[in-house]
């Protein structure tokens, strides 16, 4: 008997390191590029396409499908940005896992050492952690997880979720 | 033939019969039998025999506690250190005894029995020390351990390890454990329950109790499926050692019998809110003469046999007690058919609870047993008064003793718990906690089921803050104990065994005191008990009460030793978990990597976990050849590597400038956009730290590159400088290693490769001259191109998103094939640097040298005040010490190869060395071997001849400038 889960490599998404105060932010961006800022830390938001993610103070991720990365980048401006923030286009970063069924989160528990439990990370939550002792992003999905490690140990974590399934 | 398994009751299931092998034999047991209770059934008492002078050895307990029949699997579940009383029986298992050759009846180290005099505590000490103990060690070190590991992995499954949490994790599922259980679950707060047990119940397993009014294990029974039916109640682990308490309470559980079949055995990672440990006790057993014989078993396990497994360890028994637990034992047995043929109590008064149990059977108070008769097996007793006299023998086949119960304080005591002795209990008990933790239950002394239950529930109210339930109705025991260190009467003789696991007696303990070592952690370290994995669970407190009685203090003034984890062996696979052969370590890729092997590259790691090519061997190439030809390709034609696992990271803010002239020993805040320099950063205390070129994108927008194994360090570096010394700057680090991969194209023909890529950037020498970038097009890809070179030669380093790598990477290849264009690997790179005298962190780099032994003097900046380390290389420098600096060297040979790191001694002759070859490589451009070194005042002494000392020879080698090639590095600007 092996265990109910499975996985698949998601290919790459739009994603912008942004730093700054919010306030910054909203003034070079214009809110209507941004979902909100989630009111919680570790705590994400989403709207048309877009999701905002908290990852420590004064610092988010915005994703999007890699198909609205031009777009995204543009409207972002990146390299205009003034001095106070800054963003960074980091899409290739990441390589990002979804991992399902009802085993999933036994799956997580095999490489994450953050509590998973619905009631310590609810369906909105997402952190970085430690996934198989590298740095990673989890956050939920329907039905599972989604985690992101740093590009180059993509290949190592593919070879560890395949271990871990057995 | 089962000939000792009782015709009704126990917890097995006897239609699952189960066939096994021990030391080569067949027999048969059932299921829920461990391996102990099935050689017990098929009447198997020798079972084992002693670490140290090979004595035959039985069962002596029923659980962890198990000092004795320690075995070795075989087969499919070889492993090694496994106490039979805790080994699950299963369909066609194998096992064989340690400590013996070729068998525990016949074993060829039993000759240590004749030398037993010669050989007490602490012999090898002062023995092995004439030669030299060296001379000894092999042997010892063959001798020494209970079992060999297994040679090979697993034949199938593996091992996991996994985290896990709760509000309330709790150690034990026996009365008091599951009683919490309940109370905490019923709150809806999450509850972990673990348990070293195949089933729950704990001591109520063993015994014959009634709780509310019904058989104790239907309560057990009732709870288990509550506890089940409630979703909060995460886990229930049976058959889960908790065998560490770490910092912050996190607890390590090893689970052997995991739901998943392709799980060997599962190792728990959990971090609890509160820990509940409900542990119980252990029964310790009495100190007297030949009390390690087999047959001699703690009182408690034979009721274990008894009532759980429906065995019978004996036909007849002597009964051996300082305290009331034992009459149950008594009344137990006797109730299964075993002829007990006397209750020998050290105690002149017994009490009447105690008597009431015992019935019809003799009771000898005031007594002890001063003599077992028989090696192999007991064949009788000799009990006498407390004094000596009035001795007489007693046939019997089974000797059961208890020296009373300690509570299982080894997690309490790991998690820093202080114990304090308790005079009415006669043992430690948990004092103050120092994590959120409490003992209940027999773990703290409260030995009855009733108190069990109280204490449970008490501890679980008040970690969940909720109110004390009803408690089912319980018969509160009586427990009593005069505690008994040892059997000290006239015409007591043999050998005493206070650690049977260690084969420590009363006398070893003695001598230990006699020759100085009178703290109990010397006693422990000079005579070996309470070490290994027993960790003091039997023999602890006697060894305690030994050294008190000896030296004539109370026991409180001894004080104990400290548990140290694991609680019970664990396998060394559990705690690994999956990583192992291909994740035994961490291991990074580029988009590159699988063109590398696909093209035979021979890979390894280059840092910072990056799995790199060493170099592309072709055909029946060698080493050499292969790394030649690819330094021939940079030098003459042109070559192309992966340069993507230099570390990068992205600077944004208006202090940005002023950040890296701190961070840099030369000034940054200079460049315009578009430029780039190379910089060196120091640490604080001026030595080197790393190197890299920094890149002005914008306004206030930079990116820093740094060497590969150093990305961590510097990113930790510069936050670290950025939020103790200057968080008010403006300075925002994004780490990009990943976001940029690239691809560099280097030597004399790039230009042209880089032509037949296409780009729409003006890529020629006034268009993007040496140390600038310019973003645009590079083989209809989005790029950053970049001129720096670290071969020497002319060089373009594509950058491109990793998406758009494998692209890059194959449409160069094509467009460099009419060039004669070459992939490189590390091994060229290293040639092609040394030839440049570029300095590699590790090699020239060592820790002790600074820019100016490098000839790096330019790099360290007069204009600036202040930056990382100045003041202490100034400071340094100031001292005139003589320092190594960096020369290049020509050994006398061209066709002498000098190993790295060899020393460099005056004339070679046996002296204090005056620097090393941090390098040495085949020049493709000067055909011969060059070297770079770290000599004693260098840069005076080129022209001069040094010598490199060797084992057995010697190597001249002529002293010059640290460069064999373009020294003026007009190729690289070209």
């Amino acid at each position: 008997m092996s265990y109910d889960a499975a996985f698949a490599r998601l290919p790459v998404n739009a994603c912008f390191d942004l730093k700054g105060a919010e306030s910054a932010l909203v003034e070079w961006i214009g809110a209507e590029m941004l979902p909100g800022f989630p009111a919680d830390a570790n705590r994400c938001r989403k709207a048309n396409g877009v999701s905002l993610d908290h990852v420590g103070p004064r610092h988010w991720l915005l994703q999007a499908d890699i198909d609205r990365e031009d777009e995204l980048n543009g409207a972002l401006r990146p390299h205009e940005a003034p001095a106070e923030v800054s963003i960074v286009r980091i899409s290739d970063t990441m390589a990002t896992f979804r991992i399902t069924g009802t085993d999933a989160a036994h799956m997580l528990a095999i490489g994450c050492p953050l509590d998973l439990h619905e009631a310590a990370f609810p369906e909105d939550a997402v952190s970085f952690t430690e996934f198989f002792g590298q740095k990673a992003l989890v956050r939920r999905c329907v039905g599972g997880f989604e985690v992101s490690v740093e590009q180059s140990f993509g290949d190592m974590t593919e070879d560890y979720l395949t271990r871990a399934l057995r | 033939m089962q000939v000792r398994r009782l015709p009704t009751g126990g917890r097995i299931d006897r239609s699952q019969s189960l066939a096994f092998r021990f030391n080569g034999k067949e027999y048969q047991g059932f299921s829920g039998d461990t391996l102990a209770s099935a050689l017990l059934a098929n009447n198997v008492r020798l079972t084992a025999r002693s670490f140290k002078y090979h004595r035959p050895r039985g069962i002596v307990g029923s659980g962890p506690e198990e000092p004795a029949t320690l075995v070795e699997l075989e087969g499919r579940r070889a492993s090694a250190n496994q106490a039979a009383t805790t080994v699950r029986l299963e369909e066609g298992m194998a096992a064989r005894s340690v400590n013996c050759w070729p068998s525990p009846g016949l074993d060829m180290g039993a000759v240590n029995q004749l030398f037993a005099g010669l050989i007490p505590a602490g012999f090898y000490y002062k023995t092995f020390k004439w030669p030299g103990w060296h001379l000894y060690e092999p042997a010892i070190r063959k001798a020494a351990g209970l079992a060999g590991a297994p040679v090979a992995p697993p034949l199938d499954g593996h091992f996991e390890a996994v985290h896990a949490h709760a509000d309330v994790l709790i150690v034990g599922a026996g009365p008091a454990g599951l009683m919490a259980a309940l109370v905490a679950g019923r709150t809806g707060c999450r509850v972990f329950l673990a348990d070293e047990r195949t089933e729950a119940g704990g001591s109520l397993l063993d015994r014959r109790l009634e709780i509310a009014g019904k058989p104790a294990l239907e309560w057990v029974a009732e709870s288990v499926a509550e506890l089940k039916s409630m979703p909060n109640v995460t886990h229930l682990l049976q058959d889960a050692s908790v065998w560490a308490y770490r910092e912050h309470n996190l607890l390590m559980v090893n689970e052997r019998s995991p739901a998943n079949s392709n799980v060997l055995e599962r190792n728990w990672r959990i971090r609890a809110g509160q820990v509940i440990l409900a542990t119980g006790a252990i029964e310790r057993g009495l100190v007297f003469p030949d009390n390690d014989r087999p047959g001699v078993m703690l009182a408690s396990a034979a009721q274990a046999y008894v009532n759980r497994f429906a065995v019978k360890p004996g036909e007849r028994a002597v009964v051996f007690a300082n305290n009331d637990s034992a009459y149950a034992v008594a009344a137990d047995l006797h109730a299964s058919g075993i002829d007990i043929a006397a209750i020998v109590d050290s105690r002149d008064a017994v009490p009447e609870d105690a008597r009431d149990l015992a019935g019809e059977i003799p009771i000898k108070s005031g007594s002890v047993v001063i003599g077992i008769r028989g090696k192999r097996a007991v064949k009788g007793a000799t009990v006498a008064e407390r004094d000596g006299r009035g001795a007489e023998k007693v046939d019997c086949d089974l000797l059961l003793h208890s020296g009373g119960w300690n509570p299982t304080a080894h997690l309490f005591s790991q998690s820093r718990g202080s114990l304090r002795y308790d005079d009415t209990l006669a043992t430690f008990v948990p004092d103050k906690a120092a994590q959120a933790c409490v003992s209940v239950g027999g773990a703290v002394g409260e030995f009855s089921p009733a108190s069990a239950l109280r204490t449970g529930a008490e501890a679980a109210a008040s970690a969940t803050g909720s109110e004390m339930p009803d408690l089912p109705a319980v018969t509160e025991g009586h427990y009593s104990i005069a505690p008994l260190w040892r059997v000290d009467a006239r015409g007591a003789k043999g050998k005493a065994f206070l650690d049977i696991q260690n084969d420590v007696t009363v006398d070893d303990v003695h001598l230990a005191l006699r020759e100085g070592y009178d703290n109990v952690e010397h006693v422990k370290r000079y005579t070996t008990g309470g070490m290994g994995f027993d960790q003091g669970k039997t023999g602890n407190i006697n060894i305690i009460g030994t050294i008190a009685l000896q030296k004539g203090v109370p026991i409180q003034d001894v004080g104990t030793t400290t548990f140290r984890p694991p609680y019970t062996p664990v396998s060394f696979g559990a705690i690994g978990g999956i990583r192992e052969e291909s994740v035994v370590l961490p291991y990074r890729h580029t988009p590159i990597t699988r063109w590398n092997l696909d093209r035979g590259a021979f890979m390894y790691e280059a840092g910072a976990r990056w799995r790199r090519p060493g170099y592309f061997p072709r055909d029946d190439e060698t080493f050499q050849e292969a790394v030649n030809r690819e330094c021939r390709a940079v030098r003459e034609d042109v070559g192309v590597y992966d340069g993507s696992p230099l570390g990068k990271f992205e600077l944004k803010g208006g202090d940005v400038g002023r950040f890296l002239d701190h961070i840099y020993t030369n000034l940054m805040s200079t460049l315009k956009p578009g430029q780039c320099r190379y910089g060196l950063m120091l640490t604080e205390d001026g030595l080197i730290l790393d190197d890299g070129v920094a890149m002005r994108l914008g306004k206030h927008r930079w990116m820093v590159s740094t060497s590969t194994a150093h990305a961590d360090t510097v990113h930790g570096h510069m936050e670290e400088l950025l939020q103790t010394q200057f968080p008010e700057w403006n300075v925002y680090v994004t780490p990009v290693t990943s976001q940029w991969n690239n691809a560099t194209v280097c030597g004399p023909k790039a230009r042209e490769v880089m032509a037949a890529l296409g780009s729409d950037i003006d890529l020629s020498h006034k268009g993007l001259p040496f140390m600038s970038f310019a973003d645009g097009q590079v083989a209809g890809l989005p790029a950053r191109v970049v001129r720096v070179s670290f071969t020497g030669e002319l060089s373009f380093e594509i950058n491109v998103a990793p998406r758009h790598m494998r692209d890059l990477w194959e449409r160069t290849m094509e467009a460099g094939e009419p060039f004669g264009i070459e992939p490189v690997g590390s091994e060229a790179s290293h040639v092609l640097r040394v030839e440049k005298g570029f300095l590699s962190l590790g090699h020239e780099v060592d820790g002790t040298v600074d820019a100016h032994d490098l000839g790096m003097s330019w790099i360290m900046s007069k204009k600036k005040r202040d930056f990382v380390g100045k003041r202490s290389v100034e400071l340094r420098r100031r001292g005139n010490e003589i320092r190594r600096e960096l020369v290049g060297l020509l050994p006398a040979n061209p066709n002498e190869q000098i190993p790295e790191g060899a020393p460099l001694t005056p004339g070679g002759e046996r002296r204090p060395t005056e620097g090393l070859v941090t390098a040495c490589v085949w020049s493709v451009v000067l055909d011969r071997w060059v070297a770079l070194a770290l000599l004693e005042n260098g840069k005076s002494r080129h022209g001069e001849t040094v010598h490199v000392r060797l084992k057995n020879a010697t190597i001249a080698a002529d002293v010059m400038e640290p460069v064999f090639h373009d020294p003026d590095g007009l190729r690289m600007r070209s």
